[in-house]
């Protein structure tokens, strides 16, 4: 019966560690993210004069000529649907090689598709991350680079001036924190509903 | 460059700087003494080892001890697959998901019990939220606690002579649980949403689309005039949920299952670089105290330092060949120099699979974390990377998850790679094998054998398997050598113990999830047996004093010696594996 007790107590600790660790320590943690952070803990929602809400962690895809673009996103239809059966649309990353030659035709049209829409630019080469598919596959942002690469073309579009444009950026951008970690970053979505003027 | 080297410098001494005085602190907790906290977990384990019968103080011997380990850890898995199978009924399910299939289910639960946290899914789009925080949440604490637990046994082994006793199987869970995965966690959580991630219990929520797109009939995404579309959607999903609670202990536990498909790559879940440091120095803080435990434990911290060292020189060089092929990305990228890919204003490198806010830099770093550390999580798309930089993280798993690797089994696994060594050393200059003053006989070093090669005869197995059933193929994301990449990694990853993955590859078959949960439960209770029967071999052995003839186990040359069985044992059992997929891959893109 010996072996029995610790078999009870297999269970017993089981049950303790459910408690702890699964409800009490997530409560908790929902407790103080509520009380204390509640833009982060509910998603980093905000609304537009448009009315419509944004969560602003949440890179989009871009292709009209009024908006600056972003990174490549493989939208999908098939994983979430809405309450009243409507679809909504989902993301995710490519997890295609990058030696591949479907990578390497991939990325010439790409270029071709960034060019065509910046004669401005020439023959300048395209910056890495306007042709390349994010880690999450909803990247929010793009670097400093990919949108200067865009500057003037957004000037001609939108009727802003250049010096407009690149406050907007300034204003979206998020630097290195404590000026060493990380990259320099654009809110892609923040530039665009600026420009659109629901921000 | 000078950056990168500057940021590399700054993550690598925070996390040594924090480990070496947690490491007194953590053998405090072990040991019941007063520490910290004790105010506020003392009670609580009295109070749990009086309501479970526990007599704290209690001696268990090797079998013994194993023995509760594996009670324990049935019933976790048998209560985890319930959750899982079960969900569709269970409360806290916002989104009406359904309970998973049997096979997703064992897969998840050997996975999840075994401190592997493969996933086979995407939390998102599968589990509830009660399967999450309250059936996976809990494994990923007490999975890292029974890793502890077991190698203290070890450490008590090595030091008691002529008993029996390696401590209370019981009391050590409850001790590395209450006085340092929760504490830890709960700090990791709350800073992550402060920084972004979302912390509820709503149901998902939508986002607006500045530019609606049109879905044809076949579910095609076109624009949204298109004559084929048949209905405009201007709504994206956001998946809600209790997600930095999760992933905080996902980070400090070496579990490495993130609560979203895309792991720490999701601006949910790893929202700004801060995010990033903290996230990517928890994956490897406990395992490295640990090693700095051992030193303190064992009276001799030289002992320690010699450990850390050659895992250290191994890590080092890993990181710097990740980042350096990253940065160099490749020619299908570059296209001939149409594709601006220098460092100003960007990143630089191969961004694909990679998030702008983290770049090559902090991507190529956390690969190089997650890999040493059998953590497993991701920040970007390793299946995305270039074939010498995808192979890194590869071989890292592959060397047995013992640079710092898992936590607790990390530690024992290289404590077995110690004794070889010893072994082999003192067979060169014909001195008698100790380690510690314990002698190594015949039975140590059986023990370490296991531990040593359990790991590549598990991932070689699991391989040989995947591959042998033609339906694999249709599996795979990419193809020719990449293809042939995907299902190594794979097999890599279950069989380290690791989780990470070629994410391309869809692992969610009835076949490859049970061979995959095959080898993740293999190569955590195999190595678990062989050091709790090391264990109780060392403790009924009396210490030998030491003389001129004891072999130095704490010296650089012992170091060196250790470095060169590791990568010897790897490169032997696993070169012609790597030779058809990365390394071939290479060739076929140079040439």
């Amino acid at each position: 019966m010996k072996s029995m007790a610790n078999w009870v107590r297999g269970l017993g600790l089981f049950a303790l560690a459910t408690v702890l660790c699964g409800a009490v320590y997530t409560a908790a943690v929902t407790l103080v993210a509520q009380v204390a952070f509640p833009y982060q803990a509910n998603g980093s929602f905000v609304e537009g004069t448009d009315g419509n809400r944004y969560s602003m962690l949440v890179g989009q895809t871009y292709r009209d000529d009024t908006h600056m673009w972003g990174r490549v996103q493989n939208y999908n239809a098939e994983t979430f649907t809405g309450e009243d059966g409507s679809t909504l649309l989902w993301t995710g990353p490519s997890n295609i090689s990058p030696a591949s030659d479907e990578f390497a035709r991939a990325v010439a049209d790409r270029v071709e598709e960034v060019r065509a829409a910046h004669p401005e630019q020439g023959d300048a080469p395209v910056p890495s991350d306007l042709v390349t598919c994010s880690g999450s596959g909803f990247d929010p942002h793009i670097s400093p680079a990919a949108a200067e690469y865009q500057v003037e073309r957004l000037a001609r579009t939108t009727g802003k001036s250049q010096d407009e444009i690149r406050a907007i950026i300034g204003q979206c951008t998020q630097r290195p924190q404590f000026g060493v970690l990380g990259d320099a970053a654009v809110n892609v979505l923040a530039v665009n509903l600026m420009l659109d003027g629901v921000l | 460059m000078i950056d990168e080297i500057a940021e590399y410098a700054l993550y690598v001494a925070f996390l040594i700087a924090c480990a070496i005085p947690f490491s007194a602190y953590i053998n405090k907790v072990m040991a019941g003494e007063k520490h910290l906290l004790s105010r506020v977990t003392g009670p609580v384990e009295r109070a749990a080892c009086r309501l479970l019968g526990v007599d704290s103080g209690e001696q268990m011997g090797w079998k013994k001890y194993l023995a509760v380990a594996l009670i324990f850890s049935v019933v976790s898995f048998a209560g985890l697959m319930a959750i899982l199978m079960l969900q569709g009924v269970l409360p806290f399910n916002p989104q009406g998901f359904e309970g998973l299939s049997w096979d997703l289910a064992f897969n998840t639960a050997a996975s999840f019990v075994s401190n592997t946290n493969w996933q086979s899914y995407a939390g998102e789009s599968t589990l509830s939220y009660f399967s999450q925080a309250i059936g996976l949440t809990v494994q990923n604490f007490v999975t890292p606690a029974v890793g502890i637990a077991v190698l203290f046994a070890l450490f008590r082994g090595l030091v008691v002579q002529e008993s029996e006793g390696l401590g209370s199987f019981w009391a050590d869970v409850m001790r590395a649980v209450l006085g340092i995965l929760l504490p830890l966690s709960l700090v990791l959580a709350i800073v992550d949403v402060a920084q972004g991630s979302p912390q509820n219990l709503s149901a998902y929520e939508t986002t607006q689309l500045v530019e609606p797109v049109g879905v044809t009939e076949d579910g095609e995404i076109v624009a949204q005039d298109d004559p084929e579309a048949v209905e405009v959607v201007d709504e994206m999903a956001v998946p809600m949920g209790p997600q930095a609670s999760q992933v905080a202990i996902k980070q400090l536990g070496t579990n490495g299952g993130g609560y979203n498909g895309v792991n720490s790559a999701s601006a949910f879940e790893n929202p700004t670089p801060l995010t990033n440091l903290l996230q990517c120095v928890s994956l490897l803080f406990i395992p490295v105290a640990l090693v700095f435990s051992f030193g303190r434990f064992v009276g001799d911290r030289r002992q320690g330092r010699a450990v850390f060292s050659a895992m250290f020189v191994i890590f080092l060089a890993a990181l710097f060949a990740v980042a350096f092929f990253e940065m160099a990305g490749t020619p299908q990228l570059a296209q001939d120099g149409a594709v601006y890919m220098g460092q100003d204003g960007q990143s630089g490198g191969n961004m694909e699979g990679k998030e702008t806010r983290f770049g090559v830099t902090d991507s190529a770093l956390w690969a190089a974390f997650t890999t040493a550390a059998s953590n497993g999580s991701v920040n970007s798309m390793h299946d995305s990377f270039t074939p010498m930089g995808g192979m890194v993280p590869m071989l890292l798993m592959q060397l047995g998850e013992i640079i710092f690797g898992g936590i607790g089994c990390g530690l024992y696994s290289m404590i077995g790679f110690v004794i070889l060594t010893v072994f082999i050393a003192g067979l060169m200059v014909g001195r008698t094998p100790e380690y510690l003053g314990k002698k190594i006989g015949p039975k140590e070093m059986r023990m370490a054998v296991v531990l040593a090669i359990c790991t590549p005869v598990v991932i070689l197995v699991g391989a040989a398997a995947m591959c042998l059933d033609p339906a694999t193929f249709a599996s795979l994301n990419n193809a020719g050598p990449h293809g042939f990449s995907e299902v190594l990694y794979a097999a890599t990853s279950a069989g380290g113990n690791n989780g990470s993955a070629f994410a391309g590859m869809n692992c969610n078959t009835p076949f490859l999830n049970t061979v995959l949960g095959l080898e993740m439960l293999a190569n955590r209770f195999i190595p678990m047996a062989a050091a709790l029967c090391l264990a109780g071999s060392l403790a009924a052995r009396r210490r030998v004093a030491a003389s001129a003839g004891t072999l130095s186990t704490s010296n650089a040359m012992f170091v060196f010696l250790l470095i060169l069985i590791v990568v010897l044992i790897a490169a032997l059992s696993m070169f012609p594996a790597l030779a058809l997929g990365p390394v071939a891959e290479q060739l076929q893109m140079v040439l």
